[in-house]
């Protein structure tokens, strides 16, 4: 009678813990190291969860996890395939070379993922190899089914501007907004231009036109695509130090508002920029410092140095914690309310996230 | 660029690739920036100098930036480009600062 009711007691609790797991996802910082590995970190316990290695050579550069958490897809071999690995086995389970023949396909910073999971974006430079020539073609977004297995190839191609880096699905998956010169929002299903936000060829007086420098994804927590453009104002002498500004490019991807305003002279240099989910006129840009900023008023709120530089940012769910990371070994942790350093996890063998993005992933 | 001439044929060639490229109104896509933003592009000035003319707003340490642009042919001058012609070139240095010692530098194949 004891052990029946020791065993009813056993398998209560064991039902109840696995109900209670599946509906409560925990929070992982996705990212890459050298030669080969996708790293899933736990940053409330600020440490590494689990280290993926991929099979061949390095190194990873733009990875998306699918919706539901459970693969993640990463561009690695010499930014010339896509593979696709399950966080759970550590398998591979997708596999796309992009290269074919005489034509040598490399990624150019562009990838997404549509919001159903079924079909993988990845923007595509191809160039056929002459005997005494490189014969450059057109670019394009790729598009391949997520179920296509291990030789996967392209179902259509949807041509998009040269220069096109990130490239953005809005929440709803009905347009690919392709970052180039100008920022150009397409039908994923056909390649059919719907809208273009004018960047470079702006028509703002007295401005020259803009640079933007934008080749890491880290919207997906605010669903907002905020980058920093840096400009030359014509009506002043360059010696003056209000010539040069720096601005915030944001696209909300649901709504589609897009919005280029100036916030300092310029000062410092800014790489990448995340807003805070929780607090939505919050911006947070790193380089070699971490700069808060605030959207409605375009002032910038306060800023830090950093102990190196770091590419690349993203931030927690709840906007608590900004994750600086990129460039080497560690991803540091800081305070959105006072940008004070809380935490750092450092990378599996000391090795160097160099160009990897960093993803927030719920598993 | 009237004062740079070919001296030869290859160089020639690029020369009448670009001229026919002009003709064709092919040749708009080619922007400069108008800064240098954090590192170099292939034509911008060299990664000795950052956008205020001083080195402080460049990559600090250099090794924080060094595969980050080894990846991309960015420097292409500068950096073996690990992306086409120098696959290997870090494959046994993961870390840049760590492993400096380790990189080697490349000649043209024979």
């Amino acid at each position: 009678m004891k052990s029946n009711a020791l065993s009813l007691a056993l398998a209560a609790t064991l039902f109840a813990g696995t109900a209670a797991g599946d509906a409560a996802a925990k929070e992982f910082i996705l990212t890459a190291v050298k030669p080969n590995s996708l790293v899933l970190v736990d940053p409330a316990a600020r440490a590494v969860h689990r280290t993926y290695p991929i099979k061949g050579p390095g190194g990873v550069l733009g990875m998306v996890p699918s919706p539901d958490g459970k693969i993640a897809y990463a561009v690695t071999n010499r930014w010339g395939s896509l593979v696709g690995i399950d966080l759970d086995t550590g398998e591979e389970v997708f596999h796309a070379d992009f290269s074919d023949g005489d034509v040598r396909v490399r990624n150019t910073f562009g990838l997404e993922i549509s919001p159903d999971g079924k079909e993988l974006f990845v923007m595509q430079s191809p160039v056929r190899l002459g005997l005494g020539e490189y014969e450059v073609q057109d670019v394009r977004v790729a598009v391949y089914r997520t179920d296509a297995g291990l030789k996967a190839k392209p179902v259509r191609f949807l041509p998009v501007p040269r220069r096109t880096t990130n490239i953005l699905l809005s929440p709803d998956g009905s347009r690919l907004y392709c970052v180039s010169w100008d920022i150009q929002a397409i039908d994923p299903r056909d390649g059919r231009v719907l809208e273009t936000h004018k960047v470079l060829n702006w028509e703002r007086k007295d401005y020259a036109a803009p640079d933007v420098f934008g080749v890491w994804n880290q919207y997906e927590q605010a669903q907002v695509y905020v980058n920093p453009y840096f400009v030359q104002r014509t009506d002043l002498p360059a010696t003056d130090p209000a010539a040069m500004k720096t601005g915030m490019l944001t696209l909300d991807l649901k709504t589609g508002a897009f919005k280029m305003e100036d916030f300092e002279n310029t000062s410092v240099i800014i790489f990448s920029s995340v807003v805070n989910p929780a607090k939505r006129n919050e911006t947070y840009s790193v380089y070699t410092t971490l700069s808060k900023t605030d959207l409605d008023t375009n002032t910038l709120v306060k800023r830090v140095p950093l102990p190196h530089t770091y590419y690349t940012i993203n931030i927690s769910s709840d906007g608590k914690e900004a994750y600086v990371a990129g460039t080497m070994d560690d991803i540091g942790v800081y305070s959105t309310e006072t940008l004070e350093r809380i935490g750092e996890i450092k990378m599996p063998g000391g090795a160097d996230m160099g160009s990897s993005w960093i993803r927030m992933v719920q598993r | 660029m009237k004062h740079v001439k070919p001296i030869n044929e290859k160089a020639a060639q690029a020369e009448r690739a670009a001229d026919q490229a002009a003709e064709e109104g092919r040749v708009e896509e080619v922007q400069v920036m108008q800064v240098v933003v954090g590192c170099t592009s292939t034509f911008d000035p060299g990664w000795e100098v950052d956008p205020f003319g001083g080195i402080a707003a460049l990559c600090q340490p250099m090794e924080a930036d060094l595969y980050g642009c080894s990846d991309p042919c960015w420097w292409p001058a500068q950096v073996p480009d690990t992306i086409n012609t120098h696959p290997d070139w870090n494959a046994d240095a993961p870390s840049a600062q760590r492993d400096w010692r380790k990189l080697q530098n490349v000649f043209p194949k024979k």
